[in-house]
């Protein structure tokens, strides 16, 4: 009896963490890490000739908001 | 029934795993554990389930996984190394067929150890494996805990599901893997987020502790004592008040003490007189005997090499007649003991070279662990705050099993190795965190520097 409560006890937790751990976004690629990726490949983007060019350009059509040049992320700036 | 619910519960997490590849990981480390397969024993023990779940992890990571992170370090290198080696000495062993059936699980763990950095690629898998861990071996211990509660306990007596004392399913094992689990289990209560922090993780985690600690004493099993102790004394450094600590230690194992059987002081109390015990006794003549053997041979006799000792030494026997207890000494000639320790087990097994590499791969994580916890634990925010615990979890489980293993021939004990394997994949993934941080200064510090450019020229 003691060995069969025990068993579905332990059984019904691991189902519910798989069933969790399967539903859950972050398993197969880190969120952290994808995070400061995609922050790294922007700043890259926009310090690149082609990212420069595409501000240029933007600023000669009169446009004075700079879409290829946020501001670097708080993240970053924290870090 | 029992078989079904097994085969039930295999086959949805295989169904979970199609969506998700690595769940196939879990279910391998699942059914090394727990061994439904022994547990059964109609159907499922017939399937040869353990392989069905390593090829799915296995083809499973090499087919779908995305491998991002995956990186090949220094202590897989150093198991690789073990694995080749203890190869090599079971081709050359004294007792070769012996030799091959430890060799026949011993690999097995020791791959999967080094496969299994391979897939803890991102926070939520280092959390997965090491709560299907924890689970596992939660099974066996709460069935443990509740009959040594109800009075089913005694050395050698309590049941587990599996009673042939192979894998965890020893006493001593036992105890010293729950032991070294409880760290990890209220990093789980601070820090989980499969299951959030909650009354009811707390409750469970209290409910897991108390039977954790009934292992020892369930199973009288002598080195769980001393992993209790070793557990007790590495808690000091985590604990503001110390001597409150201390002094609430001491009140509750005072507490404790009228619950225990006489049966627990009596065999307890071979621990400091281990001349009248023969367990004890035969460990130090067969320590001594391996000192010899790897003197004549320091490349290690391969697996099972114990079954070549043969020793006599004289040992103290008590006889009780009435009210009279006279000691006699008795000559005791022993052969084939086991080695009851880890150190003389890689020792007289694989020889220097053996003990080397494992001595060298337990220090590398400890060491490991410390750096990532000196690291990281100012860390406050939420996505990197549990790293810091997580490590100390780990060096104390790993400081533990140690303790443990100084008395018990269990250096390939494979939940042991799967803990070495989290190890790894923490220390990974904080090197790939710092890498990325580092990149990631480095491209804003940059664009900073052009965008200052670009505004001067503008200005200009």
């Amino acid at each position: 009896m003691i060995d069969y409560f025990a068993l579905a006890l332990g059984h019904g937790l691991l189902a519910i963490a798989l069933l969790r751990l399967v539903l859950r976004d972050g398993l197969d690629s880190d969120p952290l890490i994808g995070q400061m990726k995609g922050e790294a490949a922007d700043n890259r983007k926009a310090t690149s000739i082609a990212g420069r060019n595409a501000a240029r350009r933007g600023r000669e059509s009169g446009d004075e908001s700079d879409p290829a040049l946020p501001e670097p992320s708080a993240q970053a700036a924290k870090r | 029934m029992l078989d079904i619910v097994f085969l039930a519960f295999i086959g949805y997490v295989l169904v979970l795993g199609l969506r998700r590849p690595f769940v196939w990981v879990l279910l391998y480390v699942y059914i090394d554990i727990l061994a439904p397969q022994r547990i059964g024993y109609s159907l499922i023990a017939t399937l040869p389930v353990s392989l069905i779940a390593f090829a799915a992890a296995f083809g499973g990571w090499l087919a779908l996984d995305r491998k991002e992170g995956a990186r090949f370090t220094l202590r897989q290198g150093l198991m690789l190394a073990l694995l080749l080696y203890c190869g090599w000495t079971t081709g050359n062993a004294d007792f070769p067929v012996e030799a091959a059936t430890k060799w026949d699980w011993v690999w097995k763990a020791l791959l999967f150890a080094i496969f299994l950095p391979l897939t803890l690629t991102s926070r939520a898998r280092i959390e997965g494996l090491a709560l299907v861990l924890l689970l596992s071996v939660a099974t066996i211990v709460i069935g443990t805990g509740l009959k040594t509660v109800l009075g089913g306990g005694g050395y050698e007596n309590l049941k587990f599901f599996v009673n042939d004392n192979s894998g965890i399913y020893e006493s001593s094992t036992l105890a010293t893997v729950a032991i070294g689990l409880i760290p990890m289990l209220w990093w789980f209560v601070r820090h989980g987020t499969v299951f959030r922090p909650h009354w009811l993780v707390t409750g469970f985690a209290v409910a897991l502790t108390f039977a954790c600690l009934l292992v020892p004493i369930g199973t009288e099993a002598r080195t769980g004592l001393l992993c209790i102790a070793a557990l007790g004394g590495l808690m000091l450094r985590y604990t503001r008040h110390r001597f409150l600590f201390i002094a609430g230690a001491g009140v509750l194992g005072m507490t404790a003490l009228p619950f225990l059987p006489q049966s627990y002081y009596d065999r307890m109390a071979t621990i400091a007189a281990p001349g009248g015990d023969e367990s004890a006794s035969t460990r130090v003549a067969v320590w001594e005997w391996t000192i010899d053997y790897v003197a004549e041979k320091p490349q290690g006799g391969g697996f099972d090499a114990y079954r070549g000792n043969r020793f006599a030494y004289v040992m103290p026997v008590k006889e009780v007649d009435g009210n009279t207890t006279s000691v006699t000494y008795r000559q005791v000639v022993d052969e084939g003991r086991a080695f009851h320790s880890s150190i003389f087990e890689m020792l007289g097994e694989q020889g220097w070279p053996g003990l080397i590499l494992w001595l060298v791969l337990h220090a590398l994580g400890l060491w490991q662990m410390e750096r990532i916890q000196r690291r990281w634990r100012d860390a406050e925010d939420e996505p990197v705050r549990w790293i810091a615990p997580l490590a100390a979890a780990l060096q104390m489980g790993t400081v533990i099993y140690l303790v443990g293993a100084l008395f018990q021939g269990i250096a390939y004990q494979p939940v042991m190795l799967m803990l070495v394997g989290l190890q790894i994949g923490l220390n990974t993934y904080c090197a790939r965190i710092d890498s990325a941080q580092a990149l990631l200064e480095r491209s804003a510090s940059r664009r900073e520097t052009i965008a200052g450019k670009l505004g001067g020229a503008v200005a200009a």
